[in-house]
């Protein structure tokens, strides 16, 4: 079957040396899915490699049944935005500034912004909830502003696929949350494909269509979470013992008794 | 909110260009040697008046105050670059050791080709052509120096305590050359040496336009994805930015044009550094764009005041124009990293 987001034989690594072989992913448009696995597992890796960071050490990836690697810069960026935690020389920049960026793609050779760029700028923000914050220095914002706002200059850029590299690990559960459901929306709305790493299994449960489990040189699983998360697959990807296994839900339990106050 | 924005930057071009502007007039009416006003006006509009001041100001002042111009502004767009380049606000050619590297080169080509001609008999000219092609290998030195220890150390702060190293040695190498040079040799090397703006000639400052006006034309067209590479390396290339090119671009950009200024005043120090931040604190934007030309004007207003200063302070003595830039840059980059550590508590 052809997919509309497709990996063959994908090998990724770092300077040639292989970390993950044979990945096989395929998605249909408007799928979200997501990579889970230990640290250290290739999930930076293999996301890189995807949004085309990273060289491939093998294997090619395929967008509307075009091979990305045979797409110029720009062809490629008109079709997959990134969020990705970096160092960012931000200053002076508002909030709004930042989002405009996304528009590189499509400004002429100044990169001066048009009418409708700006149009496509308000409307992202307005898609994530952070017009309010249009005008604040982009230094200044909350990290689950902050987050919020890179995934809006992110659908500025008018991708159909977007890559995100743990974009929730660093905000507390309610903006986790918030995030996520933000995707959720656009999903509905603008038929994104979404391909992105999570910490947090619960939530990775949840949005997910697919998840690709990482673990090792192989991929040890990949298929829709309900197959994922049968039985003691989880906990064999991160290598708990039963004990260990155990004695983590007593402690989410602990964890979870305090959190609400008993 | 744009709008307030967009006056405010026309309003720091504006401030700029009069800056650059009174003091350039400055500089040629104000020197060792009073020239009245009314004979001032005369000998630059019709060249009348008595011969020596028309010398004055056709060949000393005016040629001083253009290369003050010139050399300012590619000073302070090599400090853009370089900063834009290591994200690190504290970068700059005199910290980064790339002026001492050209120092250097053109210190052992004037020694080496003066001995060469006191031996051989014959005589030499070594253009200004020459000189900066010399300034711009031991400028590209530093560079490589600086590049391969910028993979080995992350932290902004170690990257310019090894290019203060570099420009150590460098300078070592250059007071070793100087120890060999003989007397004559030694007043020139050692004047240049420090910085100075004195000197200069029109051929002087043609060939500085045709060097630093190009490599300015070439750094604004590259404004578009200067500004994709603030935001780091996976954003720009997710942009379609040829990061490799862009890579090149700069660092031969930055070598440039701080090895042209080294190549006519000798190194000048905190130009580079200070005017970015100066600049961007002015006019309140750090798009490339806008940020590229006031750069450049920021520049050549600190260098022109500078040098007012240098010329007129302790006249007829002149000090070194870096004993001036570091007085006030210095404290410009204390302020900068002060400001850097409250931003990061907040």
């Amino acid at each position: 079957m052809e997919y509309y987001f497709q990996t063959r034989q994908l090998i990724v690594g770092y300077q040639g040396k292989p970390l993950v072989k044979h990945i096989e992913i395929g998605l249909s448009k408007g799928e979200i899915m997501t990579l889970v696995g230990p640290n250290g597992a290739g999930k930076s890796t293999l996301l890189k490699s995807i949004a085309g960071q990273l060289r491939l050490l093998g294997g090619a990836v395929f967008l509307d049944g075009k091979n990305t690697g045979q797409m110029s810069g720009r062809e490629l960026s008109q079709k997959m935005a990134v969020v990705f935690t970096e160092k960012m020389q931000t200053e002076l920049m508002t909030c709004e500034d930042v989002v405009a960026t996304g528009r590189y793609p499509y400004t002429g050779y100044f990169g001066i912004l048009s009418k409708k760029d700006r149009a496509l700028v308000g409307e992202a923000m307005e898609l994530v909830h952070v017009s309010g914050i249009r005008h604040q220095d982009f230094t200044e914002v909350s990290d689950g502003q902050r987050q919020r706002v890179m995934l809006a200059r992110a659908i500025a850029q008018e991708p159909e696929v977007i890559v995100m590299d743990e974009p929730v690990s660093f905000l507390d559960i309610r903006h986790k949350l918030e995030f996520l459901s933000v995707l959720l929306a656009l999903r509905e709305k603008k038929g994104l494909t979404v391909i992105m790493s999570l910490h947090e299994l619960e939530l990775a449960k949840i949005v997910s269509d697919k998840i690709l489990c990482l673990k090792g040189e192989y991929v040890e699983g990949y298929g829709p979470p309900e197959e994922i998360f049968r039985g003691d697959f989880i906990k064999r990807l991160f290598g708990l013992s039963e004990e260990n296994f155990q004695g983590n839900e007593k402690l989410l339990g602990y964890l979870g008794r305090v959190g609400r106050g008993e | 909110m744009r709008d307030k924005r967009e006056h405010r930057c026309l309003l720091a071009y504006i401030l700029l260009a009069l800056g650059v502007l009174g003091l350039f007039i400055l500089n040629v009416c104000i020197g060792s040697v009073g020239i009245p006003l009314s004979e001032i006006a005369g000998a630059l509009t019709g060249r009348e008046g008595d011969g020596t001041s028309v010398r004055i100001l056709w060949d000393i002042r005016l040629p001083r105050a253009a290369a003050g111009f010139l050399l300012g502004g590619a000073l302070s767009l090599s400090g853009y670059l370089l900063q834009t380049f290591f994200n690190n606000p504290i970068a700059g050619p005199f910290v980064l050791g790339i002026s001492s590297g050209a120092k250097m080169a053109v210190a052992l080509v004037m020694v080496f080709f003066m001995r060469w001609q006191i031996l051989s008999g014959r005589e030499v000219r070594v253009t200004s052509a020459f000189m900066i092609l010399a300034a711009f290998l031991g400028a590209m030195l530093s560079m490589g120096f600086v590049l391969l220890m910028s993979r080995k150390v992350s932290h902004m702060s170690m990257l310019v305590v090894s290019g203060v190293m570099i420009g150590y040695i460098c300078s070592a190498v250059t007071e070793l050359v100087v120890t060999f040079a003989s007397d004559a040799q030694i007043v020139n090397l050692h004047n240049w040496s420090r910085g100075s703006f004195s000197g200069m000639t029109w051929e002087n400052v043609q060939v500085m336009a045709v060097v630093s006006v190009p490599a300015f034309a070439a750094v604004f067209l590259l404004s578009k994805p200067l500004s994709a590479y603030r935001l780091g390396e996976i954003y720009a290339r997710n942009m379609g930015v040829n990061l490799k090119f862009l890579r090149v671009c700069l660092v031969m950009l930055s070598s440039i044009l701080s090895a042209c200024v080294v190549a006519f005043a000798g190194p000048i120090s905190f130009v580079g550094i200070a005017t970015p931040h100066l600049v961007r604190k002015l006019s309140g934007t750090a798009q490339p764009l806008k940020m590229i030309p006031a750069c450049f004007l920021g520049g050549s207003v600190f260098c022109l005041f500078s040098d007012l200063l240098a010329r007129t302070l302790l006249a007829p003595t002149e000090l070194s124009i870096s004993t001036v830039t570091a007085i006030f840059g210095a404290p410009v980059v204390l302020w900068i990293m002060s400001e850097r550590r409250k931003g990061r508590a907040a």
